[in-house]
């Protein structure tokens, strides 16, 4: 969870990059993943959002960069999201 | 779709009010802008010198405040509102019962001051009232819970604090068209006039633009500290416009109130500047620069206050620091954002049931919105030269024009509901492969 004010944790794994905007004030978890989504560009690398609440006007914003997203199973305060390059 | 991606989007969409609830507010807002534009048309001859009073021009300038500018109000806050203060609104009904007093109200209060019938003014006056009441129980209750964003949230109580206010002095007027005297009419109109529009509408606009703004450049979250600071500047300036109106000092503590103003104001653009200059997206079309033109009249309505209030005033200054402050900046404002919203809102539903919704822009259309941009602006101008000139033949054809510019709007609305409702293969973005 990140203090409110702070920048978001960042982190690689084997399922891609991940992002950590749980305790952002709006808009900064959008602002945080676009701008990740945007550094991915076209190299088509999966995005891991972990947030704690539906991010209901990110995806707007994904379908105009061409990208998707797919919540993940994760526990009952937190909501994942696998974002990826549409087909 | 798979399974995940379906629970996905039920869960995030279980925290939107369903789209007939926002949109029926957009929609009629959409009507009654037309409508606006007409009865200016039809009072276009009392437009350059109009300091108040029954006829069209009134009912024009309520169709605009309560049926475009608080219809849009309550339409965007409600939608927009739990993003900010992370507490859903937990009732369909009231929004919906809200509208279906609302909508007939203004209607009646803009037939009533247009064809001078005190007892139907009075009657959509009640209506109006008892609307706007609910919808503060319904915002104060979403803000009680409120987590987060304390600047957004602060602005908004304002507001609605404001609005209440503004209900007491419009009871007011209403009672002295009917014959019972409430509250000596001058002063009940300068309450009326600050209240409504730097108070309620103004610091709505001003609160949710630290939400709006930012989202749309893609930047970081203005200060929070200044943000408050701007608000709180801009309530103590209220009050103080307040108490000048009802009579304690009225000069100083009018000066007063325009200095606060301008300070609040200051630190409100300063935070947009610097938003849209650190955001990810420069380029935000024409929909900005009706934004950018919305707060130049701001501040020009402040100048021309203090224009008045110096005794700098012609017969035409109450006129254009009306259209300055409703047409200029309010309006103009609004529609800026409306154009930019509306489509986002749209794709956000439609999106209900797949992994990718369709695109904000494939929803929109350019062509209406650019034939309202141009007709919206030259309306405005034409009124202004015709207030400068007191020429009511100007004051029609900037009123037919701008009639021009609504219709064009009303297009643009009624094609996005379309492509919203339409099927799936009329839009490009839904494509089976990205389901």
């Amino acid at each position: 969870m990140n203090a409110p004010g702070a920048k978001p944790r960042r982190w690689r794994d084997a399922e891609g990059e991940h992002i950590d905007v749980r305790g952002l004030p709006p808009p900064q978890p959008l602002v945080e993943i676009l701008r990740l989504v945007h550094e991915q560009g076209s190299a088509g690398s999966t995005v891991i959002v972990h947030h704690d609440r539906d991010p209901l006007m990110l995806h707007p914003e994904l379908a105009a960069m061409g990208w998707s997203a797919e919540r993940l199973p994760a526990g009952p305060d937190e909501v994942v999201l696998r974002l990826e390059l549409a087909p | 779709m798979t399974p995940a991606a379906g629970a996905f989007l039920s869960g995030a969409t279980s925290r939107l009010l369903p789209m007939s609830i926002p949109f029926r507010f957009f929609g009629a807002a959409v009507a009654f802008h037309l409508c606006a534009w007409l009865a200016l048309l039809a009072g276009a001859d009392r437009v350059p010198r109009f300091s108040g009073g029954p006829g069209w021009t009134l009912a024009a300038l309520h169709l605009v405040t309560l049926g475009v500018l608080a219809m849009s109000a309550i339409g965007a806050s409600l939608q927009l509102l739990p993003v900010a203060t992370r507490q859903p609104v937990r009732s369909t009904r009231w929004p919906a019962a809200i509208w279906w007093l609302y909508t007939p109200g203004v209607a009646a209060l803009a037939l009533g001051m247009g064809r001078v019938v005190p007892g139907l003014l009075g009657a959509g006056a009640a209506a109006v009232v008892l609307a706007l009441i609910g919808y503060t129980v319904l915002v104060a209750v979403n803000l009680r819970g409120a987590r987060g964003m304390p600047a957004v949230v602060a602005h908004v109580w304002g507001a609605m604090g404001a609005l209440l206010l503004t209900l007491a002095t419009a009871l007011a007027l209403v009672g002295n068209y009917l014959g019972l005297s409430l509250l000596d009419h001058g002063t009940a109109l300068s309450l009326h006039i600050a209240l409504a529009a730097y108070g309620f509408m103004g610091l709505l606009a001003l609160g949710l633009s630290y939400v709006l703004v930012p989202m749309f450049a893609l930047a970081a979250a203005p200060d929070e500290r200044q943000a408050l600071a701007s608000g709180v500047l801009a309530v103590v300036a209220l009050a103080a416009a307040a108490m000048a109106a009802l009579g304690g000092a009225p000069q100083p503590l009018r000066l007063a109130a325009l200095a606060l103003g301008g300070v609040a104001a200051a630190v409100h653009l300063r935070l947009m500047r610097q938003a849209l200059r650190s955001g990810m997206r420069r380029e935000l079309g024409r929909s900005f620069t009706l934004v950018r033109i919305g707060w130049a009249a701001m501040v020009a309505s402040l100048a021309v206050a203090l224009a008045m209030a110096l005794g700098a005033g012609w017969a035409g200054a109450p006129a254009l620091f009306g259209l300055t402050l409703v047409g200029g900046w309010l309006l103009t404002f609004l529609l800026g954002l409306l154009q930019r919203i509306l489509p986002f809102l749209a794709s956000m539903h439609a999106g209900q049931g797949r992994r990718r919704p369709p695109t904000p822009s494939s929803l929109s259309s350019e062509r209406p919105l650019a034939v309202h941009f141009f007709c919206h602006l030259a309306a405005l101008a034409g009124l202004a030269l015709a207030i400068v000139t007191d020429n009511s033949a100007l004051a029609a054809m900037a009123a037919t024009v701008g009639a021009v510019g609504a219709a064009a709007f009303a297009v643009f609305f009624v094609t996005l509901i379309r492509r919203t409702r339409g099927p799936s293969k009329a839009l490009p973005t839904r494509a089976p492969s990205g389901s």
